[in-house]
């Protein structure tokens, strides 16, 4: 299944609101994916398909090798960005 | 009888075996799967007793810390960490229980005022809302109330504050995101709108923080862990030098005492570390629990979100506010002391995260003028805060530490200054 992984600071609260953003998204695209919120440093070794982060933590996620497609958002809970920016990785990975 | 007696007496005191069930009705609430059930419940266990792992080892370290301090400085110096306080009522002072009931008393508050009053707030600030119901449990407990009381009083008052909080500071965060869609919801924000006051004072706000070119170097101060230990290290080993090499081996045993202070310093993000992981395993199935079930309740509710929501809106005030905070901070630790209060050293999580914010507020309202001085009157304000605390945290018996969140030590002080000489006159 899509594995999909959300990154901030603390990996507390703010990747865990753009998770539940993300979650109603995917609802609406009749993607199903396993997601999962985290501190920045959990993009080291993590199996995921697509990492989303946002803007200011770019540096910071691209310290780490990862195989994953990276999404940095302007607006971490913005329905309508997440969305732009999320279908056209969605439709490379086959998904949509 | 004997069954239920075992079960309310040896399961029900478990604060972890609690938090699994509210967990559990939760995921049965959303008519999740069995499996899911279960297995979601198990992680709420499991998150919990990590939190409790984390506190354990912040602890050890603190604990540490206390002696050679007092050793080298001949005066207490005190941590401003809420989860080192979270972690000592649960372990230490068996208030698990409480907290963890309360905690779910919040939520339930949260949606019926919510419901109820025009402001529509639904505080998904897991974290956060755990460091309240820690707070009015410690000073509920500590004003004699006990059981359903306790819980109920910490409950409500949590409950205002999950709803108020977000509602103060809506008028500024409307500003920032330039709508009405989210809200913050965060325990500091006293601090915010005390910055966003003083910022209005003396700023401009035509002159932006994000029309700055901040040297990149500065970038690294995102990463919460490396800006931890850039202060935990260093205060470690000068308080170790100073404690001298006599009494910091009595405590190192076979390492060299100022190897031994170094480790230490890294045990304390160690600690955080794992008890913040065992907070997002705790969370994980309860915050989405809650969430579902209050816009069932509220339908035009706003969501009060954690702070670095905001982060994006003002990349360069967030670093300016971590910044200016810092600097309050460390003004405030050597202030303090000459007002006869206790010396707070500078909490690192709460400078970042709280001062990144209050930066964000600052630059809308007072531009980057207002930004760098209200930073840093709001790293001596919320190191003042915390510091009124310590005599009623010491007579408790926590080791060495003070609450964080200005928001919970108003609650707190809420408790001490009213509740507590309202129920001795009763």
């Amino acid at each position: 299944m899509l594995k999909i992984l959300m990154v901030c600071g603390a990996g507390l609260g703010s990747s865990f609101a753009c998770e539940m953003m993300v979650e109603t998204v995917l609802k609406g695209l009749n993607v199903t994916a396993k997601l999962e919120h985290s501190e920045v440093t959990a993009v080291a070794g993590s199996k995921a398909d697509i990492i989303i982060s946002a803007k200011n933590f770019e540096k910071l996620v691209n310290r780490y090798e990862t195989n994953a497609t990276k999404i940095f958002l302007n607006r971490l809970i913005d329905k309508n960005e997440i969305k732009e920016k999320l279908v056209p990785v969605l439709k490379e990975k086959g998904e949509l | 009888m004997i069954v239920v007696n075992f079960i309310i007496n040896n399961i029900l005191t478990q604060a972890s075996i609690t938090i699994a069930l509210i967990s559990l009705f939760g995921l049965m609430l959303q008519r999740k799967k069995a499996g899911e059930v279960i297995s979601g419940a198990f992680k709420t266990l499991l998150g919990f007793l990590i939190l409790s792992a984390g506190s354990g080892i912040i602890v050890v370290s603190l604990i540490y810390l206390g002696k050679i301090f007092t050793e080298g400085f001949g005066m207490q110096g005190i941590v401003p960490s809420i989860e080192a306080i979270n972690g000592q009522a649960m372990n230490n002072l068996h208030l698990g229980n409480q907290i963890a009931l309360t905690f779910l008393a919040i939520f339930v508050f949260n949606i019926i005022i919510a419901r109820f009053t025009r402001w529509k707030y639904i505080f998904l600030t897991g974290q956060a809302i755990l460091w309240m119901a820690t707070m009015t449990t410690i000073f509920g407990s500590f004003a004699g109330l006990k059981g359903a009381p306790l819980i109920l009083v910490g409950g409500l008052v949590g409950g205002i504050f999950a709803v108020a909080m977000p509602a103060i500071a809506q008028p500024i965060v409307r500003k920032i995101t330039g709508s009405d869609d989210i809200a913050l919801g965060h325990f500091c924000t006293v601090g915010y709108m005390f910055t966003a006051g003083v910022s209005m004072l003396v700023g401009d706000k035509t002159k932006s923080t994000e029309d700055l070119v901040l040297p990149k170097g500065l970038e690294f101060l995102q990463d919460t862990y490396l800006s931890l230990a850039l202060v935990m290290i260093p205060l470690y080993v000068v308080t170790a030098f100073f404690a001298g090499s006599k009494f910091g081996s009595t405590l190192s045993g076979d390492v060299n005492y100022v190897v031994y202070a170094f480790l230490q310093a890294v045990q304390f993000i160690v600690g955080v570390y794992v008890l913040l992981a065992g907070v997002r395993l705790l969370l994980a199935e309860i915050v989405p629990a809650f969430r579902g079930i209050a816009l069932k309740v509220v339908p035009d509710a706003i969501p009060a979100l954690d702070c670095p929501v905001l982060f994006a809106y003002a990349p360069n005030a967030v670093t300016l506010g971590f910044i200016g905070t810092t600097i309050g901070s460390v003004i405030a630790m050597f202030l303090l002391p000459k007002f006869g209060l206790a010396m707070i050293l500078p909490g690192m999580l709460t400078n970042f995260f709280a001062g990144g914010t209050a930066g964000v507020f600052a630059n809308a309202v007072g531009g980057r003028r207002g930004t760098i001085i209200a930073t840093i009157a709001h790293g001596i304000f919320i190191t003042l805060l915390p510091a009124l605390l310590v005599v009623s945290f010491n007579k408790m018996g926590f080791v060495n530490a003070t609450a964080t969140d200005v928001d919970t030590v108003t609650a707190a002080l809420l408790f001490a200054w009213f509740i507590t000489p309202i129920l001795k006159a009763i």
